[in-house]
C-alpha cells in the first residue's frame, strides 16, 4: 500500500490553514510507530457521515484510543465540540503537505 | 507549490481525489458580541443569587442543608459555565472576526480582550461580583468596537434582565 493519498479540501472550517481548493497529501503510515499528538492536522472518517472524510486539527490526544479534533476556524466548524472524540482507527492519516494553487 | 497543485489537478482527470471536508457548522462571517454580553449578565446574576442564598443555620434539618447545597451547586455550575462561554465568545470575535485593520482603528482591542479573559477566569474561579462586573464591562467595550466596525452607532442602556446593568446595543436604523 502506497502511504500517501491526496485529498481535495472543501469548506472553510480550517481557514486560514487550509482553503477550499487546496490539496493535501496525507501520510497513512504516520501513526504506525507514534501516536497522534495535539496540533497534528489529520484526515478522519466523519463520525456522523462515515462515507465522508473530514480534515481537522487534533486538539487532545490524552486518551490513547481516541482523539479530539477541532477546526482552526472555530466560529464555523463542526468538530469534536459537536460529535465528541474520534476513535484512533477512524484516522486516515496525517497531513504531510499542503498544495495551494 | 503551485506546480504540485496543478499536477494534483491533472491527476484528478485520471482519478478524482476524494474530498476532505473542513466541515462548517454555520455560514462563515456570522458574529455577534451579544452572546458574550449575555453570558456576562448570567455570571452577575449567579453571583447575586449565590449571595442572596440563605445559609443553613446550626439547627437546619438535613433536608434544608440538602436544598441549600443543591441550589448553591447549580448556581456555581451555571456561573462557571457562563464565564467560560463569555470567554469563548470573546476569543471567537478576537481570533476570527477582528482583523489587523480593526486594530489600527481600535488599538486598545487586545487589552480589552485580555481584560475580558482575565476577569472571566476570575469570575469563574471566585464568587466575585467585581470580577463579574469587569467581565460585563469588557464585553460591552468589545461590543461597542464590534458595532463600530459594522458602521453602526451604539447606545448604552439598562438591560431588560434582572441584572439591570448598563449594556451596549447597536442602533439599527
Amino acid at each position: 500500500m502506497f502511504p500517501f493519498r491526496r485529498f481535495r479540501v472543501e469548506d472553510e472550517s480550517m481557514r486560514p490553514t487550509l482553503e477550499p481548493g487546496d490539496y493535501v497529501l496525507v501520510n497513512r503510515w504516520a501513526y504506525r510507530f507514534r501516536s497522534p499528538g495535539p496540533g497534528d492536522l489529520v484526515v478522519v472518517q466523519d463520525p456522523e457521515v462515515p462515507i465522508r472524510f473530514l480534515v481537522k486539527r487534533v486538539s487532545d490526544a490524552k486518551n490513547a484510543a481516541h482523539v479530539e479534533v477541532l477546526g482552526d476556524n472555530r466560529a464555523s466548524s463542526r468538530d469534536s465540540r459537536a460529535f465528541g472524540p474520534i476513535a484512533i482507527d477512524r484516522i486516515v492519516g496525517k497531513v504531510w503537505l499542503r498544495l495551494r494553487p | 507549490m503551485s506546480l504540485l497543485h496543478s499536477l494534483a489537478r491533472r491527476l484528478d482527470r485520471i482519478s478524482l481525489a476524494p474530498v476532505a471536508y473542513a466541515h462548517c457548522d454555520i455560514p462563515c462571517g456570522i458574529y455577534d458580541p451579544h452572546h458574550a454580553q449575555m453570558a456576562a449578565h448570567t455570571v452577575i446574576r449567579m453571583v447575586d443569587l449565590i449571595n442572596q442564598l440563605e445559609k443553613p443555620g446550626s439547627n437546619a434539618t438535613p433536608e434544608q442543608r440538602q436544598e441549600y447545597t443543591a441550589k448553591l451547586t447549580r448556581y456555581v455550575a451555571t456561573k462557571e459555565q457562563h464565564a467560560e462561554i463569555a470567554k469563548a465568545e470573546v476569543r471567537i470575535l478576537w481570533g476570527d472576526y477582528f482583523k489587523p485593520d480593526h486594530l489600527k482603528t481600535f488599538p486598545d482591542l487586545h487589552d480589552l480582550v485580555w481584560k475580558a479573559l482575565k476577569s472571566g477566569s476570575k469570575a469563574r474561579q471566585e464568587i466575585n461580583l467585581q470580577a463579574a462586573e469587569d467581565l460585563l464591562k469588557a464585553t460591552n467595550d468589545i461590543a461597542s468596537i464590534y458595532w463600530k466596525t459594522k458602521g453602526l452607532e451604539t447606545m448604552t442602556v439598562k438591560a431588560p434582565y434582572p441584572t439591570e446593568r448598563q449594556t451596549v446595543y447597536p442602533k439599527f436604523r
